[in-house]
């Protein structure tokens, strides 16, 4: 026999070879390089590009690298006659809040960046908003909204979105108008910081509008197949079925919908259908969904860099080739407003701590208006006058529907039964 | 009554899901002693083959089976023969680290080429179903399942009817006595890791019907499959089938009665007093004795 067991021998060889793997995976986790000139804003932030929140936290880096692709093309942030270039230092981490916080502290002993961006996802933004904290960088974060952000008395910590269990406003106070009007609804939700909230969100809504709440459940992430769990609620025969959830949670639950022949008249996600691979995934299978949302291009909105919300929306897809989420916007609008106080306050890089410390009342004391919408920062950081609107899907695309001034058109209700489609 | 047995059958479609993606990984573990943790990551590759052949070729993703089969096969001999060989005779910890370092190299290498976007397998039969008097069953969930069985099937004749099966099964109970009667054992080992791989891409392919395909959807699977083998008994290909089943019907059932949250803490505590009680699996036929 040519291979004789040479058991030492093989144990050996073994560690080159493994070597050889941790290196492939170090070189794979290196982000890619920033570009830089002299005297740049050095802006950090960690973001998911791997695991569950993989996809969504790739929309979030795509806004910032957008923001600072529009700002260097204009020669930089302008401060006191000279113009400053940006460069961006992120790291992904994972979809794990452990590793986020440990992102956001090299980002700041280490690569000693000038300002913090949020990243995406409650969980990893709770934990990394409480390291910025603690090195008083205030952060500014479009992508995470769960109610704990908001009761921990911290100062540095501004959500361009509203709360989560706010966020999802809209899509309870739409069913009224509905007809025929929904009387019951089913709430099931991914047991993690934002979608668990949400569900609270639409249940405590329902209840103030006296619709009937006939299930209630929330189930972990770790959950792949969901068939029975629908099979379960198409048996209460709801009206309508609200679902918390991330854009993973939103893809399963209509596949799910459809292999147990369950057509709820309405189907409605905390988040999800905006992220553009909920359409291309599923298709016509899309069709007639509703999710919350805090941005459409529709809205009346504008300022001098981006110009209008439509004009947002046209630049970013041309860069891009697909559209913008809401998220994307508030992460953008989070961008502008910590530029807009450099600006402002005339601070040049490199900022000290006490330059960031100017930066947090500036940012209580304002409103701002941009292509976003109206921001103002409640005592507890969260934007407390941004509207709740409602998407539809409709052939295809992604329709405004509520509130009813700013809509673009209307809900279609019922949905059309599978069997039928 | 109906919703017991439509969940009764939710249950069964989807253990045999469960038990297709096992297979695999009971074989490497039972002739090889190889537990491999890169099993999950074969699943997501024969899922992206299909994918991409369906995407780029229109072709059915049931015709991407033969492909799939093929591409894994060459996958898992490549690997054995350039790795997993070394490992023979050293301690089981070996080949949990190489085969987690197999882990982390496929899955983050399919994330720099796909990116971590969720992909969907859409045909014009995906999501439809029967309506047999009043009981849903999806069409792809059926058809994965009936393949899932010849698959099981298919694998149990080739161990226990040919002359290569009788040899990995040979070396499985006996190395030393399989390889002094003549069976050359590297050969074997390279065949059955590579038999394993390939049924569980080809299991891969089955699973893009019914789930949603990302590059990290491989370690849950991972998962899975120590249960599913868990509960069968390690080693012993025909007990995937009932492990798969049992996984499938108390998951489903335990979502349905009780909560979808606790149906995943009872699997794993069904794991632990199999584990403590009949580590050779239900009819203690897995290779770990009791």
């Amino acid at each position: 026999m040519k291979e004789g067991i040479n058991v030492l021998g093989r144990t050996k060889a073994v560690k080159p070879l493994m070597a050889i793997f941790l290196l492939c995976f170090i070189f794979i986790l290196l982000p890619p390089d920033a570009s830089g000139s002299e005297k740049p804003y050095r802006i950090g932030f960690a973001v998911p590009l791997t695991g569950a929140f993989g996809k969504d936290g790739a929309l979030v880096k795509d806004a910032y690298l957008f923001w600072k692709e529009t700002i260097n093309a204009m020669g930089g942030i302008e401060v006191k006659k000279k113009r400053h270039p940006v460069e961006l230092i992120y790291y992904d981490d994972k979809s794990e809040p452990q590793t986020s916080a440990k992102l956001v502290e090299k980002l700041i002993t280490e690569d000693k960046v000038d300002l913090i961006f949020g990243g995406f996802g409650s969980s990893q933004v709770i934990a990394a908003s409480a390291v910025s904290e603690k090195f008083r960088y205030p952060m500014t974060s479009g992508a995470a909204s769960t109610l704990k952000l908001f009761d921990r008395g911290f100062k540095y910590y501004f959500s361009l979105l509203g709360k989560a269990p706010e966020e999802v406003r809209g899509c309870v106070e739409i069913l009224p108008a509905l007809n025929p009007r929904p009387e019951t609804v089913a709430i099931i939700g991914a047991n993690i910081p934002f979608s668990a909230d949400a569900a609270d969100g639409f249940k405590a809504y329902a209840q103030k509008l006296g619709i009937k709440v006939i299930h209630f459940e929330l189930f972990p992430m770790a959950l792949t197949d969901y068939n029975s769990l629908l099979t379960k609620i198409k048996e209460k025969k709801p009206d309508v079925l609200l679902v918390g959830s991330h854009s993973l949670v939103a893809i399963r639950v209509m596949k799910g919908l459809k292999e147990v022949d369950f057509t709820p008249q309405g189907v409605f996600f905390s988040y999800g259908p905006t992220v553009p691979d909920f359409l291309d995934s599923l298709g016509k299978d899309a069709e007639y969904v509703f999710a919350a949302s805090e941005w459409t291009p529709n809205l009346p909105y504008r300022d001098q860099i981006f110009g209008t919300a439509r004009d947002f929306f046209n630049k970013y897809f041309k860069r891009f080739s697909r559209a913008p989420d809401f998220v994307e916007a508030a992460s953008v609008a989070g961008a502008l407003i910590q530029q807009q106080a450099v600006q402002e306050l005339g601070l040049a890089p490199p900022l000290k701590d006490q330059d960031r410390e100017k930066i947090m009342p500036f940012l209580y004391a304002k409103r701002f208006d941009n292509f976003y919408g109206p921001i103002r920062f409640a005592p507890d950081g969260a934007n407390e006058i941004h509207p709740p609107i409602v998407i539809q899907v409709q052939r295809g695309k992604l329709v405004h529907v509520f509130p009813a001034d700013t809509a673009e058109g209307k809900p279609i209700y019922p949905m059309k039964p599978w069997k039928k489609r | 009554m109906m919703l017991f047995l439509q969940s009764l059958l939710n249950g069964i479609l989807l253990g045999g899901i469960y038990a297709a993606c096992s297979a695999g990984f009971s074989l490497a573990f039972g002739v090889m002693g190889v537990v491999n943790l890169s099993h999950g990551d074969f699943i997501m590759l024969g899922a992206f083959i299909t994918y991409w052949l369906l995407i780029l070729t229109g072709m059915d993703p049931f015709l991407t089976l033969p492909f799939t089969l093929l591409a894994l096969f060459f996958l898992g001999f490549f690997l054995q023969r350039l790795a997993v060989n070394r490992l023979a005779g050293s301690p089981p910890i070996m080949s949990y680290l190489l085969t987690f370092g197999f882990h982390l190299v496929l899955a983050n290498l399919a994330l720099r080429a796909w990116t971590a976007d969720f992909r969907n397998v859409r045909t014009s039969y995906s999501g439809l179903t029967i309506d047999l008097a009043g009981l849903i069953l999806p069409y792809s969930r059926v058809a994965t399942f009936i393949l899932a069985m010849i698959l099981i099937l298919g694998l149990y004749l080739f161990l226990s009817r040919t002359e290569t099966g009788r040899a990995i099964r040979a070396t499985a109970q006996d190395r030393e006595m399989a390889q002094l009667m003549g069976v050359k054992i590297f050969k074997i080992y390279a065949l059955t890791f590579a038999l394993a791989a390939a049924i569980t891409g080809l299991a891969g392919s089955l699973v893009s019907l019914t789930f949603v395909i990302h590059p990290q959807m491989g370690l849950p699977f991972t998962i899975t499959a120590f249960c599913v083998v868990v509960l069968g008994g390690m080693g012993y290909v025909p007990g995937t089938l009932w492990g798969g089943m049992i996984l499938g019907i108390v998951e489903s059932l335990a979502t349905t009665y009780l909560t979808a949250g606790i149906s995943l803490a009872l699997t794993f505590f069904l794991l632990l007093i199999m584990l403590v009680f009949r580590p050779g699996g239900l009819f203690g036929k897995g290779i770990v004795e009791s």
